[in-house]
């Protein structure tokens, strides 16, 4: 539905990445929370729970799980989609029916063979909503060289997924395609700094705004259409330093840019320190800033039978940034379990996209993290 | 892209002694949370997608996403 309806289909797969120096595989499993919870009247609750276990040194067996209770107004909104901009009563969030809009479920199920040198992941992911149905494939290949020092790797994924609108809508074609290749380097430079470069393919095929967006044109709701195909680059390089025993700071920067002609830069930067033997800390900061696509009309200017029509504020012109603060706690340097946590800060600039379907000058959120890994 | 594939060409093709820079018995920070790109998975994740839906960017984090219709 609307942007925020289909929220937290999608998850990260790290692991091959993450495990940029050879490791040996170990039985884990995880439990954890994240909320989100922005000024659009967007909530969202998600428990997460991962096991992977290693048949052998060499084989593992892993599976996440991640559930999310949404509610957000945007999906209240479809009981009257002819409102040009999101009213009070929409708005409210809660509204007159008790408990979530949708309840999302998305497992991935995914294997890793791993040798120490080689590291090859290969899995499957599924999600189901209401009105969108995910279905992917992907795998991962880590090769170490030089002593461990640098390590290459390609990721390759392909989304399959469908459209099943809870109304009755024209749609073009229902189906989405995604396609992502990543190509990484890490590099140890010192005992104390690596370095990451990271080349992102995208690609993506199909029914690719929201078929809910809408602009209301001459007293008419008039929906979203864009092209049915996007290619994407992204260049990244990222770095994490050690400043001294008890501190470190980590910085990155991202270029992307696609045949829609939006373009972005984004910089990232965090501080951790261990505030004692068991706690670390941190400070992290990010900017963001984004050019529209070349389809994109200033609001108010658009006709009923143009080739393209932009409700959504994410194909204008904005900037947002984000601060937060993490925090790890180990008992022990010898401990099975840790705890992390984050609280992060998220806002966009003003917007008139943003002021027309949201009802609010920029977009603000809060969102928290909170997991507990138990090695066993 | 280029650049990309004519450095792991060199990496590969052995041309690589100088970029042992690390001895293994110097690796320990590499094992500390605050020395990894992404020291928070839990974070990681969560951010990642939240700024997938905010932005209309993606890509640079060398890591699968599943599908969604939240973009």
């Amino acid at each position: 539905m609307q942007i925020i309806k289909s929220f937290f289909i999608s998850l990260l797969l790290l692991i091959p990445f993450t495990k940029s120096y050879a490791s040996s595989l170990k039985d884990t499993m995880s439990f954890g929370f994240d909320t989100y919870s922005d000024s659009g009247n967007v909530e969202v609750y998600s428990p997460t729970f991962s096991l992977m276990k290693a048949l052998s040194n060499e084989f593992l067996l892993g599976f996440k799980v991640r559930i999310d209770s949404i509610t957000a107004a945007s999906i209240k909104k479809l009981a009257a989609p002819t409102a040009p901009v999101a009213t009070t009563a929409a708005a409210s969030g809660g509204g007159e029916n008790e408990g979530p809009d949708d309840v999302r479920f998305s497992p991935t199920f995914f294997a890793t063979y791993d040798n120490g040198a080689d590291s090859l992941t290969g899995g499957f992911y599924v999600s189901t909503e209401k009105d969108y149905q995910g279905k992917s494939v992907f795998t991962n290949y880590v090769r170490q060289l030089n002593q461990d020092n640098t390590a290459l790797g390609v990721g390759i994924s392909q989304s399959f997924d469908n459209w099943e609108p809870a109304i009755p809508l024209t749609m073009s074609r229902k189906d989405r395609k995604e396609s992502k290749v990543d190509l990484s380097i890490n590099q140890l430079i010192t005992p104390q700094l690596s370095i990451q470069l990271v080349y992102s393919y995208l690609y993506s095929e199909g029914f690719l705004p929201s078929p809910y967006n809408y602009l209301v044109i001459g007293g008419t709701n008039v929906y979203e259409k864009y092209p049915e195909t996007r290619t994407g680059d992204a260049f990244a390089i990222k770095g994490v330093a050690l400043i001294d025993e008890s501190n470190s700071i980590n910085l990155s920067y991202r270029y992307y840019k696609d045949n829609w002609n939006i373009a972005s830069h984004t910089i990232n930067t965090e501080w951790l320190s261990d505030i004692t033997k068991n706690i670390t800390i941190g400070l992290r900061g990010r900017y963001y800033t984004q050019t529209k696509a070349n389809f994109t009309k200033p609001l108010g200017t658009a006709l009923a039978t143009d080739a393209y029509i932009v409700s959504d504020y994410r194909a204008s012109a904005f900037d947002s940034f984000d601060i937060g603060v993490p925090f790890v706690y180990k008992p022990s340097s010898a401990s099975n379990i840790k705890f992390s946590a984050s609280i992060d800060y998220y806002q966009t600039t003003s917007n008139e996209y943003i002021k027309n379907w949201y009802n609010t000058d920029s977009l603000k959120a809060i969102y928290t993290t909170l997991r507990i890994d138990y090695d066993f | 892209m280029k650049y990309i594939l004519l450095i792991s060409m060199l990496l590969f093709a052995g041309c690589s002694e100088k970029l042992v820079r690390v001895q293994a018995y110097e690796k320990e920070y590499f094992a500390q949370d605050k020395m990894k790109f992404n020291p928070l998975d839990q974070r990681t994740e969560m951010e990642n997608h939240v700024f997938l839906i905010r932005e209309a960017s993606a890509g640079g984090d060398s890591a699968f996403q599943g599908g969604c219709g939240c973009r």
